[in-house]
């Protein structure tokens, strides 16, 4: 039970110009679900071997319970984490790997005994407690790693893409084993991955970060909805949402014939120092393929991705002079065919106005 | 194997397998005849003696010495080796702790790391000379110089026959332990380092590391280095030669003698039979001693 605090925390590796993380500020409930996302190299990796103790900070301060554990060594902060690449211990077995720190505490042997057996329950590795890892399979060897840091107790787990190395199904299946424990168990967890829907389908509330600068930290459904900037509302969301910068008038962004409507404060924001310009966005699945009577934008279909349930349809546009490619969901029914001339027509106020130099979003 | 295969690896094989045959396998076939000979080499042909050569042996004084002195040497040389290079090498490179997120060693481990290892780059006869000035009984020996000028007795370790074996023997383990700190440095520096993070969160202590986690990951590389080292206690004839006393031959009284100089010392007084013998009795020691090692510390290998 703790809650995690961030206060400017820092890492600035020697000899780069630029610190890997930089002044994030950050606070973790108790009992959160907190994902940690971006693209490769964004820092998230660093900011949660910072909360471990395995990296150095070099500026600000993290506290675990309100307590200041900047400059404690990783065992003094009574944390738990899983690697990407599970680091078992090869040559003990499975029941060994998980009462390893138990061992190490001096807990007593039935204590031990009763923990790892409840965590092997819990997680169906009762019968491979006398294996060693490496007659594990990669599901397996993941849920020992869990195992390892749920025996632990701990007051913060810890998770470094422990997805990363499992196929597609099986990583959907412990994605929702994962959250499910979570929430029994009730302990803070910080998750680290770069996978958009893992970050969406199980963060309680998920930090997006880029280049080391947190960009935006909220619900899943405030990120879809509200995205704070431009990397944000193209980050989250699959297929990515179709971002334009476009020329702006009293109305709106100019898609061609189609005006993208804009409140007048948006308007007015835009204009200041946005060089007569403004990016607007829609996603994939807020449009509809309209009839050429309706006002839609033309759309030639370069390539239809037939998903089964629905459809991705890409195609490009000739907008202000260039070409545009842009991304369509549709339904199953009204799969265009390639090279097709389509007619998209974003959803009425679904749409999201982006400042077109600084990026960030016009309320 | 395919038609037209065997010749052509045949062709291949042909000259090392021949290469072998003369310089390793008829040499040692050689010597297991001329064991059950007595030969001075400048005879016609030897005289068969049947086992003689190794019932004299067997009721040699100095043979019983020599096998005692390899059971020493073959329990002190890999023991105290192998901990002195696997104490270094974990200094060298995770005992410092973690810096920025990467283990490193203990402060200058990158100057202590050619200091470890100077020695082996010398040839063995060079240590040899190098330590019979260190341990020159006048004055003018580094030991003894130094302890005349404080004042105290000097000392006469290769004189006196109860220090002179393992004075000799801490030469051989001075110039071994660079080599072995190399090899355990390679054998740690597989392990992965989230292994070691995952441990240090688990709480354990720099000991703990140790002996939980770095030794038995290192079990291979020990077992080989164990193999090296007692392969190397059934020689020592270089060191023994060039440091102990009666001219080299294994002095005072056959204190510090090995196989190995009883066998050259026969070999250079022309008894060739004896000296075969000894050779014999040396290769089927070796044979059982690898045997055995492997057999004894062969363990599930372990895979990251």
């Amino acid at each position: 039970m703790a809650t995690v605090t961030y206060a400017g925390a820092t890492r600035h590796y020697p000899g780069t110009d630029r610190p890997a993380v930089d002044k994030l500020d950050l606070e973790i409930r108790d009992g959160e679900f907190l994902v940690l996302v971006g693209p490769s190299g964004c820092g998230k990796s660093t900011s949660l071997r910072m909360l471990a103790g395995l990296e150095d900070v070099d500026g600000g301060k993290i506290l675990i319970n309100d307590k200041d554990v900047t400059n404690l060594p990783p065992k003094s902060r009574d944390i738990a984490m899983v690697f990407q690449n599970y680091a078992l211990y090869p040559h003990m077995t499975v029941y060994e790997n998980m009462a390893f720190a138990l061992k190490l505490r001096k807990t007593p042997k039935s204590e031990i005994d009763v923990r790892v057996k409840k965590a092997a329950d819990m997680l169906q590795l009762g019968d491979y407690l006398n294996r060693k890892p490496k007659a594990l399979s990669g599901g397996q060897r993941q849920r020992v790693a869990m195992g390892r840091a749920i025996v632990r107790e701990p007051q913060v787990f810890l998770m470094d893409e422990p997805l990363s190395n499992l196929d597609a199904k099986l990583r959907v299946q412990t994605r929702s084993q994962i959250a499910t424990l979570q929430s029994q168990l009730g302990i803070t967890t910080v998750y680290v991955t770069h996978d958009q829907i893992e970050a969406m389908t199980m963060g309680h509330r998920v930090a997006v970060l880029l280049d080391g600068v947190l960009q935006q930290c909220d619900t899943p459904r405030a990120l879809y909805d509200t995205p704070a900037n431009v990397f944000v509302a193209g980050f989250i969301g699959s297929p990515a949402m179709n971002i334009k910068t476009v020329a702006l008038t009293d109305e709106g962004g100019v898609f061609g014939q189609m005006i993208l409507p804009l409140t007048r404060e948006q308007v007015a924001a835009a204009r200041a120092g946005g060089d007569g310009k403004v990016t607007v966005g829609f996603r994939p699945e807020d449009c509809q393929l309209v009839s050429a009577t309706e006002g839609g934008m033309p759309v030639v279909v370069d390539l239809v991705e037939d998903l089964g349930s629905g459809a991705n349809v890409y195609g490009h546009a000739a907008i202000n002079g260039g070409d545009e490619r842009f991304v369509v969901s549709t339904e199953r029914r009204s799969m265009p065919n390639l090279g097709e001339t389509v007619f998209v027509k974003p959803r009425t106020d679904h749409h999201h106005a982006f400042h077109a130099t600084s990026g960030i979003r016009l309320a | 194997m395919r038609h037209g295969k065997l010749p052509f690896v045949a062709s291949f094989l042909a000259l090392p397998i021949a290469l072998y045959v003369i310089l390793v396998i008829y040499p040692m076939l050689q010597t297991f005849y001329l064991s059950l000979t007595f030969w001075r080499g400048f005879d016609v042909d030897p005289v068969w003696v049947g086992f003689d050569n190794f019932t004299k042996l067997f009721d040699d004084e100095r043979f019983w010495k020599a096998l005692g002195n390899h059971a020493k040497l073959l329990v002190a040389l890999p023991l105290i080796t192998i901990a002195i290079a696997l104490f270094f090498a974990f200094l060298l490179n995770v005992g410092g702790g973690s810096k920025g997120g990467v283990r490193t060693g203990v402060w200058g481990s990158k100057f202590y790391r050619v200091v470890f290892f100077l020695p082996q780059v010398l040839a063995v006869v060079i240590v040899g000379v190098l330590f019979q000035t260190v341990y020159r009984s006048d004055d003018s020996g580094l030991i003894n110089g130094i302890l005349t000028k404080i004042g105290l007795d000097p000392v006469y370790l290769l004189v006196n026959p109860s220090t002179a074996l393992w004075a000799i023997l801490f030469v051989a383990i001075w110039q071994a332990v660079g080599f072995y700190v190399v090899l355990f440095s390679a054998g740690m520096a597989s392990i992965p380092a989230e292994i070691y993070e995952a441990a240090e969160l688990d709480g354990a202590s720099r000991v703990t590391l140790f002996f939980r986690v770095t030794l038995p990951l290192l079990w291979d590389t020990i077992q080989v280095a164990w193999v090296y080292l007692g392969i190397a206690a059934f020689d020592f004839f270089a060191l023994i030669n060039v440091l102990s006393q009666d001219n080299g031959y294994g002095g005072p009284d056959g204190a510090t003698t090995v196989l190995g100089v009883e066998l050259y010392n026969s070999f250079t007084k022309s008894n060739i039979g004896r000296a075969s013998a000894i050779g014999v009795v040396l290769f089927f020691l070796t044979l059982t001693f690898a045997f055995l090692t492997l057999r004894a510390s062969r363990r599930e290998t372990v895979e990251y």
